[in-house]
């Protein structure tokens, strides 16, 4: 594990690239469990500050210093792309591993929800379920409910590589030696999917933090935790660009943009390196 | 002891429905045969003859929507006497797989897992059968490597590593390493050069002699059969049409379609020109009525386009579903 973490790094610019923005952003996100200032607290720090030795990015507006208010954003917005990444991942596996395996009804059924989730406009839905919770839309649900809309795609890419995988004949050589479906999905499918599911991964964590910022921007959130999004609206609030607070908004614009970056490296160079043939091609073999 | 595996009046047919007719491909037709114990049977015919489906059906390893309509598959293993591999509930099919039964695939370079070590191969599909801690297990598979002349790093190594033949070899270790009774083999070198394929012939009928097990070896090359098999069975259109001890069948074939197999096999020293048998297999959705290969035989006569011929033992050993045969004509 980490002779190949060592070649990757060597070897592969992309991944190193990644890794680097990536830890960049990451302890920036990890600072924020030693912030000076409390995150929630506004008018601790004297307002509309530009850069400088003291505050590093400026303060907000609002009295916040807007270096350690980033990094609790971050933070919160990185936690949230993992966990809808994480619960979207499991949901499309499941289903697009069973389908493909399955087939017949139990496939008809899976791909019937799954072509339903495709195609219902997901924007809409987040707002509509912000406006009847309203003040009862949290962090958490809202990656849950995001988690359960975005799975659909990726659950259709998996459901396409099971369906010829059951047709190998490494497949019908497992079920001949008497592994259940279960066993079989998961013990010869699923290390054939992995490569494209962190590729996914990777994506989905694009996905979901771009859409976390687009509704937070828009105030369609909880925006008292301190959000990348929550940040940018609470500085359109206070209409930063026209009174040339500029950073407030520069700052969390370009985390962000590290951060889709980052992921995108690390979504190209996992690719290539999970897969054993792509990575023996690149050595110089097979 | 009696046979190992009896067959008799096997029907596996492909069934489909579109649009509320049953559509039916009768790829295995009332097929009847014995396979005695420590014999290598082998199984010849063009593609699309059936041969892949009788073996899938006799190892029930079929799926939808290929179904048995009729006939029984019965196994004795090591005088547990004959049971109906149909009959067998879920755990005492599992229980027979591989310590008793087992099958190398068509395509069996594939067989392996492409993203997992060979050693994973060994592990999920055989491991489950041996009663042996897993230490045990490993030695026990590493020394049934070195049989094949297969170094113990190889566990080590993806498929793509390997070359087709040492793949071959694993693909058979694999499905020898329980030391089974049956060995089922679809066609195991098919894709192998001549001089790889020798090896991995000679290596199958080694193990055979030395476990005293018992081969179905499938192969459209009446080379391969030549040179390994003790009695063959001759298939076309989903039905066997001659059985004979191997050297019998290729010193006198009886059936006009076995002739023209054999008599296609390239002799050093012979050059007349190899004529091909005019026509194409037929559609086993509907096959011709009475002898299916009447459209193509050089004999047809009128009572093969109205009966279909039975199995007859007009030699020793040696059975024919022939019109003409029975009747004394040569082909």
């Amino acid at each position: 594990m980490w002779k190949i973490l060592r070649d990757l790094l060597r070897y592969n610019w992309e991944f190193t690239a990644g890794v680097i923005l990536l830890a960049g952003v990451a302890i920036v996100a990890l600072l924020s469990f030693v912030s000076p200032y409390p995150p929630l607290d506004v008018y601790v720090v004297a307002p509309d500050l530009p850069p400088s030795m003291e505050h590093w990015l400026g303060t907000t507006s609002r009295g916040q210093d807007v270096f350690w208010q980033l990094s609790v954003a971050i933070r919160n917005t990185l936690a949230f792309g993992i966990v809808v990444a994480l619960i979207s991942r499991v949901i499309a596996l499941a289903v697009g591993l069973f389908a493909g395996y399955a087939g017949g009804p139990v496939d008809r059924l899976l791909m019937s929800v799954n072509d339903t989730f495709i195609v219902v406009p997901i924007f809409p839905i987040l707002v509509l379920f912000y406006f009847v919770m309203r003040d009862q839309m949290s962090w958490g649900l809202l990656a849950l409910v995001a988690a359960c809309l975005g799975w659909a795609y990726d659950a259709r890419l998996i459901r396409s590589i099971a369906l010829s995988l059951k047709t190998r004949e490494f497949t019908a050589q497992s079920a001949f030696s008497g592994m259940n479906a279960g066993e079989i999905v998961t013990r010869e499918h699923l290390p054939y999917v992995m490569p494209v599911v962190f590729t996914t991964t990777m994506n989905n964590m694009n996905w979901s933090i771009g859409l976390e910022v687009t509704l937070s921007v828009l105030g369609f959130t909880d925006v008292n935790t301190p959000t990348i999004g929550g940040m940018i609206y609470w500085a359109n609030q206070h209409a930063a660009l026209v009174s040339g607070i500029w950073w407030w908004i520069a700052a969390p614009v370009a985390l962000v943009i590290a951060v889709f970056v980052a992921l995108f490296l690390l979504a190209v160079s996992m690719n290539e390196y999970i897969d054993p043939r792509s990575r023996l091609a690149r050595m110089g073999g097979g | 002891m009696g046979p190992i595996l009896a067959v008799e009046g096997l029907k596996a047919y492909y069934q489909m429905r579109y649009f509320g007719t049953l559509r039916e491909v009768r790829a295995v037709d009332d097929i009847t045969l014995e396979i005695q114990r420590d014999e290598i049977y082998g199984l010849a015919g063009e593609s699309s003859s059936g041969k892949s489906t009788l073996i899938k059906t006799i190892a029930r390893a079929i799926r939808p929507p290929l179904n048995v309509v009729d006939g029984a598959v019965r196994f004795d293993f090591a005088g547990q006497g004959p049971r109906d591999i149909y009959t067998l509930s879920a755990p005492e099919l599992a229980a027979t797989r591989w310590r008793h039964l087992s099958y190398i695939m068509q395509g069996s370079m594939n067989v392996l897992n492409p993203v997992r070590r060979i050693q994973h191969s060994f592990v999920d599909f055989a491991f489950r059968h041996m009663d042996l801690p897993m230490p045990a297990f490993l030695r026990r598979v590493e020394e049934h490597l070195g049989h094949l002349s297969l170094r113990p790093d190889v566990l080590e190594s993806f498929p793509h590593e390997l070359s087709g033949g040492m793949r071959q070899r694993v693909t058979i270790a694999l499905a020898t390493v329980c030391r089974p009774d049956f060995i089922i083999a679809d066609e195991p070198t098919t894709a192998l050069d001549v001089v790889v394929q020798k090896g991995v012939l000679e290596m199958i009928r080694r193990l055979q002699r030395e476990m005293g097990s018992s081969v179905l070896f499938v192969t459209h090359d009446m080379a391969v059969h030549a040179n390994l098999t003790d009695r063959l069975g001759i298939m076309y259109a989903g039905r066997l049409v001659e059985e004979a001890p191997t050297r019998a069948l290729f010193r006198q074939p009886l059936h006009p379609y076995t002739a023209h197999l054999i008599r296609s096999l390239p002799r050093i020293g012979d050059d007349t020109p190899r004529h091909g048998l005019e026509g194409r297999p037929p559609n086993l959705a509907s096959p011709p009525p009475g002898c299916r290969f009447h459209p193509r035989c050089p004999l047809a006569m009128e009572v093969c386009q109205q009966t279909t011929p039975v199995m007859q033992e007009l030699a020793p050993g040696h059975r024919v579903a022939c019109h003409a045969a029975a009747q004394g004509i040569l082909p």
